[in-house]
């Protein structure tokens, strides 16, 4: 029976012998699907590091939030969620949930879900949570491969997709656990640049359609699609410049933009900004623009004589740029055309924020991006993209030209913010891809022409017209074997540090959920601070179910989802004057603060104090912005009565009104009668590394209801007004 | 006739008057004081931005021979012409800020705020004696004499590095700081002015038909694969060196070593931060090891000597494997993390 089975097999493989052409692209394509599979499947796992480290659970700020969320839209279904009024934040004023976030997640993950529950897997919604981001970075390494292979050819797609499956600078918006906007908001950016590239290569409708439809995600997704609306018209007006319009363009653009105005104008945060903020001008400009020059071509084929048609351009031209720029004007000032948002005009001119807009500058990953961390992110695809930049230049078409720009421009955004590396990962890892893959594929095809193998020619397909030009010119000289087995072993080298760099990075710095920290003991073994989580579960079964917490802005999140109570303020800044208001009471003396706690009906206050452990992004690091922020509003509050001779203490030298102020008063609150570091004083700061001012603090108003165990977390009740005598 | 006789009599009295001014003021009687702040207050309002010019003469007058509880303070710019030359100084840059300061301040206040700040300025080849009584042997040099201070070599009232490293709106806030008085927000003069800006406009108006003519026919630089180039290179250079943070935080190029200033300090430890020089350094070796890359794949083929292609290549592998080097060394120094693989466990 055995060989009976086996010989159809030997006849099959002989036969495909001969047809040996049909074998090696199946051959091919084997490989291709293969390795898209193995990059697919990495990219999940890369991700799960988090999940192995410490636990399945949501990770840092935002994310609480959007977990809440998605948690109400599973329970209430989306009508409800649609028109959330939420009275848990932003106490007394509240918060309309509905109209002021992006959806896209949330529904994103309810979709999953509810599929996953129609076909009968009972998951628990926090585990889809967790693992939307790893399944999207996945399905981005795909996008990537085909995105790649548009632009150059399939060996380029291939590569882009494995750079991209292990980039840090993607990986640190997409581990496990990280539910932000961005795990599928990159998805979906690369997909809308992909289809619309492909829209105007091919000039076709469905494409273009596709394009807009998935900017109607990324719109429901993130609020960068900002960037998308400035970057298309961008790269359209370079085409226009260069003498690149088409037909094929007209379409792509047109369709995209009218069909994705109107998809974007359903999503309630965007609605009319979408035709009225000048964010979006840019858009509309190019698209008049557009209609001007298809005007242009229709009346140059109808008008036969050239000087009459020079004529006719510069007046329409003229008039065109010089009514738009009145209509420009006229917008603004009646302000129809709503001026640029703060944080738009600071990345256009960004020194703006620094000085204008602190709530803003105080992010820290709002901060400029030092080398290091472009280094850090990047590895040696920086070291790539000048290469990959060349060969671009070398075989410019309409597909090489968006991929520059679009990897410019989001480089230099990148300089300016930290977090926006993000976004210029997808191109920064394709254009280094063309360059792995343009030079690999030079380098082995000069050796297999040395091995005088007359089928390899057939492999090549497409692209090999410029490298089979060079091995002709090349293959009277032996030395080129040597160099080019030199360069392959040096690119290859290069490769593998890459991969070791991402392995490194993914596990040791971009895993921790920070909400849970992790520290190394003195005998190198790993230390567990879970005290977030004791304070908000503290806060969930020890407090009354409408006590008020009153705490910095960036733990609203995290108390409204985990603690289940209400807060003051939380990471949805939208309200400057109200966290001013928090700044104020946290840099005010303790009894100015008790009536503006009164005021607020505040009934704990929620602080996180990093003395004890050395934990260095605590509230008294923060503390400068809570004056910053506070004094923008209430002039009462001045940055230099905190400041010794412009120098930030907690020492002995410290100004009298930082060592009385609520902020350091709850800190610091005991901790004076603690010794925290062998062979130091009591109070010794281990997270400044010096010992405190003020070690013996009365509270007049206030008394400590809760200490985490690690005293990151200090919780204090207000009391009651005395009684009147 | 009585009209010539009236106009002498009005330049007599004149003069009687105004000499009478300035015997009362070499005097120095209690009563003085208003007639001292009103003439630094017309000499203000004869002078550029309000900043009075003062030399050994004036110095003596409004602030030795005055007594000390003074109704005024002047907050006093020393200058020095023959070091304008010295840019690094930036002595003529601060004296321009420091008007600007003084002109905001004369817009922002009226009444009885007015007198109390005046904004002078001394040069030191004409006022070399004020300078030893001042004790400033260092510029720039920025002073405060309150009216409460009797000693003009009390350096209580200096103004520091610090306090001018933000130029004018520092220097505005040092000022509130110390007198208590409001300066307010710094109204710098438009960087063109509207006749400027309307010509511009004229101009590009008129130009912009030539020019979409010419892009039509498809003849400009913009159709230079070569500029285009460069210029990516160049924003991808200027992108990953950091530079956007040198401006924002306007970091300087190096430091000087703390414990010893003859030391240059070109790289700082810890990420995050970073110097002007040293991003410069680390973008460069980026940009030559990827245009090497592009040369060395591009080009060299198609060099036909062969002995010049080795020789090429030799040297661009050994080059880009030092950048490459030292970047990874540089980086891991700067951040601190020391990057390993993960070798399977039964390896170890």
């Amino acid at each position: 029976m055995a060989a009976k089975k086996a010989s159809p097999d030997l006849v099959n493989s002989s036969f495909s012998f001969k047809s040996l052409k049909l074998k090696t692209k199946q051959q091919e394509l084997l490989l291709r699907v293969s390795i898209l599979g193995l990059v697919y499947v990495l990219a999940f796992i890369a991700r799960l590091f988090s999940v192995l480290r410490y636990e399945s659970m949501i990770h840092e700020f935002d994310p609480y939030f959007n977990y809440r969320t998605t948690l109400f839209l599973t329970e209430k279904g989306f009508y409800e969620f649609w028109n959330w009024f939420d009275s848990e934040s932003w106490y007394p004023l509240g918060r309309i949930i509905g109209g002021t976030l992006y959806p896209g997640l949330m529904v994103t993950a309810a979709l999953i879900y509810w599929t996953l529950r129609f076909l009968r897997f009972f998951v628990h919604i926090r585990e889809v949570c967790v693992l939307t981001a790893p399944f999207f970075a996945s399905n981005t390494t795909l996008v990537a491969y085909f995105f790649g292979k548009e632009i150059w050819d399939t060996g380029a797609g291939l590569v882009a997709a494995a750079l991209i499956a292990i980039c840090p600078g993607y990986i640190s918006r997409s581990v496990a656990g990280s539910y932000d906007n961005e795990a599928v908001a990159i998805f979906a950016l690369l997909l809308t640049f992909y289809l619309f590239v492909k829209a105007v290569k091919t000039g076709s409708l469905s494409w273009a359609l596709g394009s807009a439809f998935g900017y109607f995600y990324m719109v429901s997704a993130w609020g960068g699609y900002v960037f998308i609306i400035n970057l298309v018209p961008l790269y359209v007006l370079v085409l226009l410049i260069t003498g690149r319009y088409s037909m094929r363009l007209y379409v792509a653009y047109n369709c995209m933009y009218i069909l994705g105005m109107l998809l974007a104008m359903q999503i309630r945060f965007v609605g009319f900004q979408h035709v009225q903020s000048g964010e979006h001008m840019a858009a509309m400009g190019v698209f008049l623009l557009m209609q001007v020059f298809y005007f242009l071509d229709w009346v140059k084929h109808q008008l036969n004589d050239t000087k009459l048609f020079q004529t006719f351009l510069r007046i329409t031209v003229t008039s065109a740029i010089l009514v738009g720029g009145i209509a420009l004007g006229v917008g603004t000032a009646s302000g129809y055309i709503s001026p640029w948002t703060g944080r738009f005009y600071s990345l256009l001119d960004p020194t703006y924020a620094k000085d204008h807009i602190p709530i803003i500058a105080s992010v820290s990953e709002h901060q400029p991006t030092a080398w290091s961390s472009f280094m850090f992110d990047y590895h040696i695809l920086l070291f790539l993209f000048p290469a990959g930049l060349y060969f671009c230049f070398k075989r410019l078409s309409d597909a090489t030209i968006f991929i520059v720009m679009y990897g410019l421009t989001s480089l230099y955004f990148a300089g300016v913010m930290v977090r926006l590396i993000l976004v210029a990962t997808p191109a920064v890892c394709l254009i280094s891809a063309i360059a792995v893959s343009a030079t690999v594929k030079n380098l082995t095809s000069l050796l297999r022409t040395k091995q005088k193998v007359p089928q390899t020619g057939s492999t090549k397909g497409v692209g090999s017209s410029k490298s089979s030009s060079k091995v002709t010119l090349d293959q009277s000289q032996p030395f080129h074997k040597n160099g080019a087995i030199a360069l392959l072993v040096g690119v290859f080298y290069l490769l593998s540090r890459y991969a070791i760099h991402c392995t490194w990075v993914t596990s040791e710095a971009y895993s921790s959920p920070s909400i849970v920290l992790a520290a190394r003991g003195a005998h190198g073994n790993r230390i567990i601070f879970d005290d977030y989580r004791e304070a908000y579960y503290w806060l969930r079964q020890n407090t009354p179910t409408d006590a008020k917490v009153m705490s910095w802005w960036d733990y609203g999140y995290q108390i409204t989802a985990m603690g289940n109570r209400t807060v003051i303020v939380d990471n949805n800044t939208w309200n400057n004057t109200h966290i001013a208001t928090v700044g104020r009471a946290m840099s005010s003396y303790e009894d100015e603060a008790y009536d503006i706690m009164r005021s607020l009906d505040v009934n704990y206050v929620l602080v996180v104090f990093g003395g004890v452990t050395g934990y260095s992004s605590d509230d008294i690091n923060k503390f400068l912005w809570m004056v910053r922020i506070g004094g923008g509003v209430y002039p009462v509050i001045k940055e230099p009565d905190y400041l010794v001779n412009g120098e930030f203490r907690v020492d002995k030298g410290a100004s009298p009104k930082m060592l009385n102020c609520l902020m350091y008063k709850l800190c610091y609150y005991r901790f004076g009668e603690l010794v925290t570091e062998y062979g130091k004083p009591t109070g010794y700061d281990r997270a400044r590394g010096v010992e405190i001012g003020n070690k013996d603090i009365k509270l007049e108003h206030l008394e400590e209801a809760y200490t985490t165990s690690n005293w990151i977390v200090r919780i204090y009740r207000v009391k009651p007004p005395t009684n009147r005598l | 006739m009585t009209m010539a006789i009236n106009k002498k009599l009005l330049s007599l009295l004149l003069l009687v008057s105004s000499l009478s001014s300035i015997a009362s003021a070499s005097f120095s009687d209690p009563d003085s004081d208003s007639d001292l702040t009103n003439e630094l207050a017309s000499l203000r309002s004869n002078s550029e931005s309000g900043v009075i010019h003062l030399d050994d003469h004036g110095i003596s007058k409004f602030l030795i021979s005055s007594p000390t509880p003074r109704p005024y303070s002047i907050l006093l710019f020393f200058d020095a012409t023959q070091l304008h030359s010295k840019t690094e100084l930036r002595l003529q840059e601060l004296r321009r800020e420091f008007g600007l300061v003084s002109a905001t301040f004369l817009a922002n206040n009226n009444g009885s705020d007015l007198n109390k700040l005046f904004f002078c300025e001394i040069e030191f080849s004409r006022s070399q004696s004020s300078f030893q009584r001042f004790g400033v042997n260092a510029l720039p040099h920025i002073r405060l004499v309150t009216g409460s201070t009797a000693k003009l070599s009390d350096e209580s009232g200096q103004m520091d590095q610090s306090d001018f490293a933000r130029l004018a709106e520092s220097m505005a806030e040092f000022v509130e700081q110390r007198t208590k008085l409001t300066v307010g927000p710094i109204q710098r003069p438009p960087f063109l002015s509207k006749a400027q800006i309307s010509v511009i406009v004229a101009m590009i108006v008129i130009a912009t038909p030539f020019v979409i003519k010419r892009i039509l026919r498809g003849e400009t630089l913009l159709h230079d694969h070569r500029l285009w180039l460069s210029g990516a290179i160049f924003i991808y250079f200027f992108s990953v060196a950091g530079t956007m943070h040198n401006i924002i935080r306007k970091m300087p190029m190096f430091l000087q070593d703390r414990n010893d200033p003859n030391k240059l300090v070109f790289f700082y430890q810890g990420s995050g931060m970073q110097l002007g020089a040293e991003g410069f350094a680390v973008g460069f070796l980026y940009t030559v090891v990827g245009l090497l890359l592009a040369f060395v794949t591009n080009v060299l083929v198609r060099v036909r000597n062969l002995n010049v292609q080795r020789l090429v290549m030799l040297v661009a592998l050994v080059v880009s494997s030092w950048a490459v080097k030292q970047v990874v060394y540089l980086d891991n120094w700067k951040t601190g993390y020391g990057i390993h693989p993960y070798w399977p466990s039964s390896w170890q």
